[in-house]
């Protein structure tokens, strides 16, 4: 019996159980693997996190100790900064502005291509498989080609510097990557369902709405977040397109903040980490979903 | 277990069958097809104004000459593309030497990526503590990727930045750069390529975790079984059976050091003096930083070479992943 019972232990891949693995002593070869490996991962880890160590270190500490440099721990640490930047430089304002440009994205994008996606992945109509692939085509052209003729419609449309003149090309530019992903998930759920609800007498609004949403959360979470994060963080068309710093969102104000006057870096990572802070809370609540829906994206 | 679980993952696999279930009905059903235009007419209409109209405006506009501001333009044919290739003194030299830097990234960048996050795949499968924790700590610099960590990156390379007083603290202070890593035109390029690989890292990272967990032990363990050590399994085993996902990982990061310079925008804003200027960011200039110079023309042009060049990459991108 226990001859049978060790090489199923000792089997890399097939689940061992966990008690006689405990017990084991490893030999030093082994030892010295797992260590190095053990290292190598910490070691990312850092490389990972310096800069964001740097940014939380320097917006604790005042002017005089980020110029003098030199140490990750402030000796002195101290919120004035981090208060400072975001009373005096208005970055509530910032924040609320961005929030305001995000959320009105991603709900856009969330509306209207799941919409989209479902008309794609269940029903049937001339010039699906053509719109399909048309949209999907778009993942492949520059931003920067569009950038251009964008600022200069929205010049003509008198909404260049608007809020809205932001959100339309954001939700516009999320199409291809939230169709394809949006549509791989409506086509994985199971056609009886549909029949079902369908022989229930539920219109399509309904089967939409009750069916499909509620069973394709994991992709609208993920396609929600991976809209919000790159418009939260949105700098070009922002950068060209905004004037008025009522307007302003944070990655503007950043960068205003950077060249109004000589570079007060305590100041400025204070203001990154407001920006960035958001996106990693939001980042770590979602990350199951995030994570493999991502993956199953880039994959598809 | 794939069917009753709509998850994104499991969704992937059933693109292949492009045409889907229930396509063996012809004819289509009136209401049905009214319903599905009603579901697609916001995303087309959204598309028609915000797509369609910029990307023809777009090409139009390469082949005029315009400063934006006069009310007409002029018709100059393919001549915006000759000036950028080579027939103008002024345009022609700045944006051959964005495209050799431009070339520098895109062989650095997905090559770097593929070293580094490789190993660290393998590593982090091996490993069953702490993988949650790592994979959030890993995922950082790809969701925080923009102008706020651009700023920290360049804190730390400061002249007395934390990188320079580092390589001192460990004895390696000739290394230091005195006037900043972004401020050494040789540094310079090598720096910001550096930054781009620490930001597309996670995202390989992840992909080849996913492959290798679709690898069947049995695979590995007969290599094993054959006397392979744990070099050789990984390089004669594993490395091929991913090389689908590689091809992905090189080919998105190929696309993305040819159009991406939003990091050269922010960072160097491609100085010292040209040497981190990329072929996006002299696109980028020519459209929205050339003053009253009618280069509008030009930068449109810039755009759609950049744009023909991705297409290139995207059906080499097809050719592969259908291949797998």
């Amino acid at each position: 019996m226990a001859i049978s019972a060790a090489p199923a232990a000792t089997r890399p891949g097939t689940e061992p159980t966990p008690a006689p693995k405990r017990a084991r002593r490893w030999p030093p070869r082994v030892v010295l693997a797992r260590t190095i490996i053990a290292l190598l991962l910490a070691g990312y880890a850092v490389v990972s996190l310096y800069p964001f160590l740097w940014m939380v270190s320097a917006a604790f500490k005042t002017q005089q100790e980020v110029v003098a440099g030199g140490h990750l721990i402030p000796r002195d640490p101290t919120l004035s900064t981090l208060v400072d930047t975001w009373n005096r430089l208005h970055f509530f304002d910032y924040f609320v502005n961005s929030l305001q440009v995000t959320v009105a994205t991603t709900l856009g994008v969330v509306v209207i291509y799941s919409a989209a996606s479902y008309a794609f992945a269940v029903l049937h109509f001339p010039g699906r498989v053509a719109l399909y692939r048309l949209f999907v085509a778009l993942l492949f052209v520059p931003g920067v080609v569009t950038l251009l003729p964008i600022v200069l419609l929205e010049n003509r449309l008198a909404i260049l510097g608007t809020h809205l003149g932001l959100v339309l090309p954001f939700i516009n530019g999320t199409a291809p990557f939230a169709i394809l992903l949006l549509t791989n998930a409506f086509r994985a759920i199971p056609a009886e369902l549909r029949d079902s609800a369908r022989v229930d007498g539920a219109g399509e609004l309904r089967i939409f709405a009750r069916v499909y949403l509620p069973l394709a959360r994991p992709a609208l979470v993920t396609i929600a977040l991976l809209t919000a994060i790159p418009t939260w963080n949105e700098y070009l068309l922002t950068r060209v397109s905004l004037n008025d710093p009522a307007t302003y969102t944070l990655p503007i104000a950043l960068q205003a903040l950077k060249s109004s006057q000589v570079v007060q870096y305590n100041s400025l990572m204070a203001g990154a980490l407001i920006v960035v802070i958001p996106v990693v809370i939001g980042f770590l609540a979602a990350q199951r979903y995030f994570v493999n829906g991502l993956t199953g994206a880039i994959k598809g | 277990m794939t069917t009753d679980v709509p998850s994104s993952l499991g969704a992937v696999t059933v693109t292949r069958g492009r045409t889907g279930r229930g396509s063996g009905r012809r004819r289509y059903q009136g209401r049905e097809v009214a319903w599905a235009y009603a579901f697609v007419a916001p995303a087309i209409i959204l598309f028609a104004v915000m797509g369609v109209y910029t990307l023809f405006w777009g090409l139009q506009l390469s082949f005029v000459r315009w400063n934006g501001l006069t009310p007409t333009w002029i018709w100059v044919g393919v001549q915006n593309y000759l000036d950028l290739l080579w027939a103008s003194p002024v345009f022609s030299p700045p944006v051959r030497a964005a495209a050799t830097n431009t070339v520098w990234v895109m062989i650095a960048a997905p090559l770097l990526t593929v070293v580094i996050s490789f190993p660290l795949a393998l590593a982090l499968n091996r490993t069953r503590r702490f993988v949650g924790l790592l994979r959030s700590v890993y995922f950082v610099p790809y969701i925080t990727t923009g102008i706020a960590v651009y700023l920290a990156w360049q804190y730390v390379l400061e002249p007395n930045g934390a990188i320079n007083t580092l390589l001192g603290a460990l004895g390696l202070g000739s290394l230091a750069q005195p006037q900043g890593w972004l401020g050494n035109p040789d540094t310079a390029l090598p720096t910001l390529i550096m930054i781009m690989v620490w930001s597309a890292v996670p995202v390989a990272t992840l992909l080849y975790l996913t492959g290798l967990q679709t690898i069947d032990p049995a695979l590995t363990e007969a290599a094993q079984i054959d006397g392979a050590g744990w070099w050789r399994v990984n390089l004669s085993v594993v490395w091929p059976l991913l090389r689908g996902i590689t091809a992905v990982i090189v080919l998105l990061n190929l696309r993305d050091a040819l159009q991406g310079f939003q990091i050269f925008l922010i960072m160097t804003d491609g100085g010292p003096g040209d040497h981190t200027n990329v072929l996006g960011l002299q696109t980028y200039r020519l459209a929205f930083q050339s003053e009253l110079a009618p280069t509008l023309g030009l930068a449109s042009a810039l755009g759609w070479m950049l744009f023909v060049a991705a297409l290139v990459v995207a059906v080499v991108n097809f050719r592969v992943t259908r291949e797998r």
